[in-house]
Formats: C-alpha cells, structure tokens, sequence
C-alpha cells in the first residue's frame, strides 16, 4: 500500500555564510502521521521547520508540500500552520479574535460563520466560551491551546509545532502531551514536530527523524530508535544508557551481533556499525535490561553494588564491576516490583542482560556533542 | 528592603528639587499668567475683555485656528515620515547600520533650533544654495523665493521635530516580537494586514506620545515659524509675543496663552479618548 506524503524534503541544504545549518536532509512524512524531529540545540531542527513554513529558503533541494513543490511559495501561501516557541498570540486582541485572524485573511467566509468556527477550534482544544477573554488573562496552559486553534482553524494539511510545550511545567506539560496526541488522532492533521525533549517526542510521535549537527542521523519509530538505534550519536542521546567506552572487538557471532572485551570482561551486544574484529567499540547498554540476578541471557557478570538510588517507581542502582581489570560500573534501573529483589549497598550480585539490550558502535569524536537531559 | 525604603520618609526628600522646580518654574508662573488673563490692563480689575477680544476679533480666531491646523497637518506628515523610518531602523537593518542611521538622526540635533533655522535659510533664500544650483543647470534664470511659504514653513516644522516622533516609535516596535509578525504571515497575512492588525496597533503608545509632543511642540513653536514664515507665518505664538513685547499688553497676552494651553489639553485629552489610549501606557 502507498501512502500519500503530506511533506517531502529532498537534498534540503541551508547555509547561513560559512555554517552549514542542514545538510542535505530528505525525508517524507505520510499523511495523518505525527512527526517528530528531535535533536540537540543548535543541530538545525529550527532551521527545517522554518523552511518548511517558508520563513527560510533552501540554499540547495526541494520541499514539497501535499505535492506541490513550494520552495518559492511564500509563507502566507503555504498550506501549512506554525504554533511557535513562544506562541506568538496577538496581545493586542482578545482570543476569538486571535483564532479567527486566519480566517479573516483568507476572506469570502461571513463574520457570524467564521466566529462559529472559532467557537469550534476553541471547544475542539477545551476552550469553549473564552472568546472574549484577552490574552493575559489566561493560564500558560490555555494559551498554549488558543495557539493550536488558531492554526487548526484554518484545517492546514500540515501542523508545525516549535517545541510549544518547552516552556511548561513539568505536570502541565505531561497533560499537554497526551492532549496533543489526542488532538492529533481525532483530527488526523498531519503534524510535524520539533523537540530537543526526547520524552515529549517518544511519547506522542509516529516516526521520529534525529538530526544532530544538520544531518539526520536515523528516522524510525519511537520503538526502533530506542531499542536499535543507528549511530553512535542516536544511542548516547535517545533514552538513559550506559555507555562502555573503547573496548576491543573480539569476534563477530553474526553480521550484527558482535562480541567485545571491555577490561578482560568478555560482552555481546548489536553491531551498530559494521564491525570487524579488533576494531574500537563503544557499547550502550539500556539500564533497565539489566537484570539483578544470575539469567541465561548472553551477558552474566558478578558486581558489587555501591550505590542505591530510591526514585519511586523504581531505583538507580549502581554496581561495581568485580572481575574487569579496569575500574567498570554500570546503571542499574531495578523497576519496584513484587518479584524485584532485595538489595542493599555491599551486596555482591550476578548480572545479567541479553545481547540485544546493548548496542555497539565505532568511537566518534564526541567533544562537540552535549547529551542533553 | 524595598518595604523599608518606601516607609523612610526621608526618601522622599529626594523629591524636592523637581517639586521645586516645577513648582516655581511652572506652576507659579502659569498661576500669574491665569490671573493676569483676568484683570484689566489699566485698571487691574477683574474682566472677561481680553478672551473678549480674542472670540470677536476674527484674525485672532484665524490665526489660531490656522495655528492648530497646520500643527495637525505637520504633525501628521511627521508621523508619515517617522514611522516607516522608525520601522526600518528596529525592524530590518542590523546593527551596525541601526546605529549608523541613529546617529545620522540625533546629530543635527546637537545644533540649536534657532541656527538649524537660520540653515534653513542659507538654503532656501534667493541667493541661497538651492537656487545658486538651479541656476547653475539652468533651470531658472533668476532667483526664487522660496522662503516666506507656508510649505517652508511646514519643512521647518517637521525637521526641528522628527526626533521627538522617531524615538518613542522605535522604543515602542523595539518591544514588538518578531515572531507575531512571522505568526501573521504564516496565517495567512500579507504586508498591510500586519501592519494594521499587529505592527500599528503594538506601535500606539509609541505613535500617541510621539504625536501629542510634536503636535505640542509645533503649536508653540516660535523661532523656526517666525524665521522661515516671516510676516507671512501668522502663528499664534507670534501673537502673544506681539502682546507682551511689542504692545506692552500683558493682560491680553497672558489670555492667550491661557487659551492656548487650555485648548491643548482638551484636544490631547479628546484624541486620546477618541484612540482609546490611555495617557499612562502611552507615556
């Protein structure tokens, strides 16, 4: 079955001078879909979403939205809504004013039709009968919602979101996101979302694009990225891991399983890189696959347990690794269950993880990239 | 510690300079002023004659309502200039020449009134410079007088006033996010609708008090009307001083001056009603 794309990229490069912001990214989105792209600040997932929008032009490559190339239509032409950063609502007018300036611009809809269906944005974003408040008589929360309404309004064939839920707090964000997602499903918009927050974007997105230093590193779903990540960068900034660094690989068991020595310490994890023997290798390994008892799993190794970090739902344990010949430690996250065993600090315990829980890559030079939390 | 400030009553002694100031600067005087308005020239006694004069005399009605309009009228030129100029220097030029095209702005400004008038003059009289040079492409062949006009003048006006529109405009488009404006476009909004919808009412604070000084500043403008003007100028402000220095008559003039500033607080007061600006936001 084809799909129909909403939004394709082809070949997009944007330089600013000397910087190059994006570097030759393609990618489609299908319609209805919720696309995330997620990378750190600075590695020019802004500088897409306003090509998209049209506030920038592509030094190089095309855009294409619902078929038509738009690399020379303007912002105002574009049949695409941005909801911005900051959300840019007009302060100078009251909140149906706000939803219904799209629709005002875009003429030949009567006053009396188009507040009815400004109403109806608004009740559609849980606002219903607020028309007449001003701007900064509302919550963060709500104006997050007149921003969505007066984008959705205008029944754009595609959403962009600049990182609106950035500037939330914690709880209200995590209500905002499932909210989105609803939102999402029930109108079947297909939206594109920017996000340097990797929760936010796994959560709530159907295929995610990680972009770091302009280019794309891997586009998957949320599932795929988290549990077999492409690239080196991909497995140190999506998700908690613990990462093994510089260790020798030793053999190779298939094309993608391989198996290093870290500190005499003998590991099997998935080659995410084309692997040879006696190549260097970092490995991540997800700390909530650890188990903390003796398994049959590929990995089976002795540690000391040196610190215990209660975190509700579950703990941070930190366990000392006895037999490696350089000093090792990894995460351990143990989930509050009734079968989770007892432990204490000083406890010597087995490990054990299966192959696929780790994720082996050739070092990169990792000096200009920040993990962000 | 800000609570402890507030309660220190001799804090507030910090005041007293300006209390003073204004006090015996400007309250004082227009005090006088209003009396004077009222008493008769010879006798002292109380009398309405002097706004008599000024209601029945119909050159005194016609010089001021002349006065008013054309304040109105520069005013509203300066605006016209101003704010596009106010918009290019915040919005879209960068820094380096923002602050180039600023100082182009304040410079002339460093110059007084009186002198830049008398540049004015050097530039625009029969043997000044624009005519030298018309003559020069053999555009004419005798010297023009482009003093003494009421478009004169208006450029004088504008001029001396630019500056007093210019800056409250910027300060207030400084203030604009630059994200509303793209939020308009991207909605769907071209160049004139954001400019009505977004740019101008954000701007209206900006605009009011820009427009309230210079309307001010040219309805009691002397020196540059009369300069430039000449006998032809018939500004207002001229029939005061005629009152107080050329006819001795105090009591007329101080009338006036009385009606002057009375009628610029009610027209300020009116259009800020009628824009539904409030005179603290503006300011």
């Amino acid at each position: 079955m084809t799909q129909e794309i909403d939004v394709s990229l082809v070949q997009i490069t944007k330089k600013f001078g000397d910087l190059v912001a994006v570097n030759n990214v393609s990618f489609d989105i299908p319609k209805g879909k919720f696309f995330s792209v997620l990378g750190p600040s600075g590695s020019g997932k802004t500088t897409v979403l306003r090509m998209i929008a049209g506030f920038e032009t592509p030094t190089a490559g095309d855009i294409y939205i619902g078929g038509e190339r738009v690399n020379d239509v303007p912002p105002n032409k574009r049949r695409c809504n941005m909801v911005f950063q900051r959300l840019a609502l007009f302060p100078m007018m009251n909140i149906l004013d706000n939803v219904t300036f799209g629709l005002r611009r875009r003429g030949g809809i009567n006053k009396a039709e188009m507040e009815r269906m400004a109403e109806d944005a608004l009740a559609r974003v849980g606002l219903k009968g607020l028309g007449k408040r001003r701007i900064n008589q509302i919550s963060g929360g709500q104006q997050q919602r007149v921003a969505l309404a007066r984008s959705l309004v205008l029944d754009p064939t595609v959403l962009l979101l600049d990182e609106p839920l950035g500037s939330l707090d914690l709880k209200l964000r995590q209500a905002m996101k499932l909210e989105l997602k609803h939102l999402q499903a029930r109108m079947g918009t297909t939206f594109v979302y920017i996000t340097h927050d990797q929760t936010i974007a796994l959560a709530m997105s159907d295929t995610i694009a990680v972009i770091n230093l302009g280019k794309i590193e891997q586009i998957a779903s949320p599932e795929e990225l988290y549990r077999r990540p492409a690239t080196h960068f991909v497995a140190s900034f999506v998700g908690e891991n613990n990462k093994l660094m510089a260790g020798r690989v030793t053999r190779m068991l298939d094309d993608h399983i391989c198996e290093a020595d870290f500190g005499g310490l003998p590991m099997i994890g998935r080659a995410g890189d084309k692997l040879k023997p006696g190549d260097t290798v970092d490995l991540f390994i997800r700390p909530e696959m650890i188990l903390l008892r003796p398994g049959k799993h590929e990995n089976a190794i002795l540690g000391k347990i040196s610190e215990i970090n209660f975190d509700g739902s579950h703990s941070l344990i930190i366990v000392d690794l006895l037999e490696s010949s350089r000093p090792l430690a990894l995460n351990v996250k143990l989930q509050h269950t009734e079968e989770a065993p007892e432990v204490a600090v000083g406890d010597v315990v087995s490990l054990s993880w299966r192959w696929d829980a780790a994720n082996a890559f050739h070092p990169v030079d990792q000096s200009h990239i920040e993990k962000e939390a | 510690m800000w609570t402890r400030i507030k309660r220190n009553k001799g804090l507030w002694a910090l005041l007293i300079p300006m209390l003073l100031w204004i006090g015996v600067l400007f309250v004082l005087p227009h005090v006088k002023l209003f009396i004077l308005s009222f008493m008769d020239r010879r006798s002292g006694a109380f009398t309405l004659s002097n706004y008599a004069t000024f209601f029945n005399k119909s050159l005194y009605t016609k010089v001021f309502i002349r006065t008013v309009i054309f304040s109105i009228i520069t005013t509203s030129l300066t605006l016209a200039i101003s704010f596009p100029t106010a918009f290019i220097i915040t919005k879209v030029l960068g820094q380096k020449f923002k602050a180039l095209v600023l100082m182009a702005i304040v410079l002339p400004y460093w110059i007084s009134e009186l002198i830049q008038a008398f540049t004015w003059m050097v530039l625009f009289r029969e043997t000044g410079v624009i005519n030298y040079i018309l003559q020069l492409l053999g555009i004419t062949d005798h010297g023009i007088e482009f003093l003494y006009h009421n478009s004169t003048i208006a450029i004088g006006l504008i001029y001396t006033s630019l500056l007093f529109m210019i800056i409250p405009i910027m300060n207030s488009l400084d203030t604009l996010d630059d994200s509303l404006i793209e939020a308009s476009y991207d909605l769907g909004g071209d160049f004139w609708s954001t400019m009505r919808e977004i740019i101008i009412p954000h701007a209206g604070p900006g605009i009011m008090v820009g427009s309230i000084m210079v309307f001010m500043l040219n309805l009691g403008n002397y020196v540059t009307v009369t300069l430039l003007g000449g006998k032809n100028s018939l500004w207002f402000t001229e029939a005061i001083y005629n009152q107080f220095i050329v006819r001795f008559n105090q009591n007329q003039g101080a009338a006036f001056g009385v009606i002057l500033l009375t009628f610029s607080v009610i027209f300020v007061w009116i259009v800020l009603k009628i824009t539904k600006q409030d005179l603290t936001e503006a300011m």
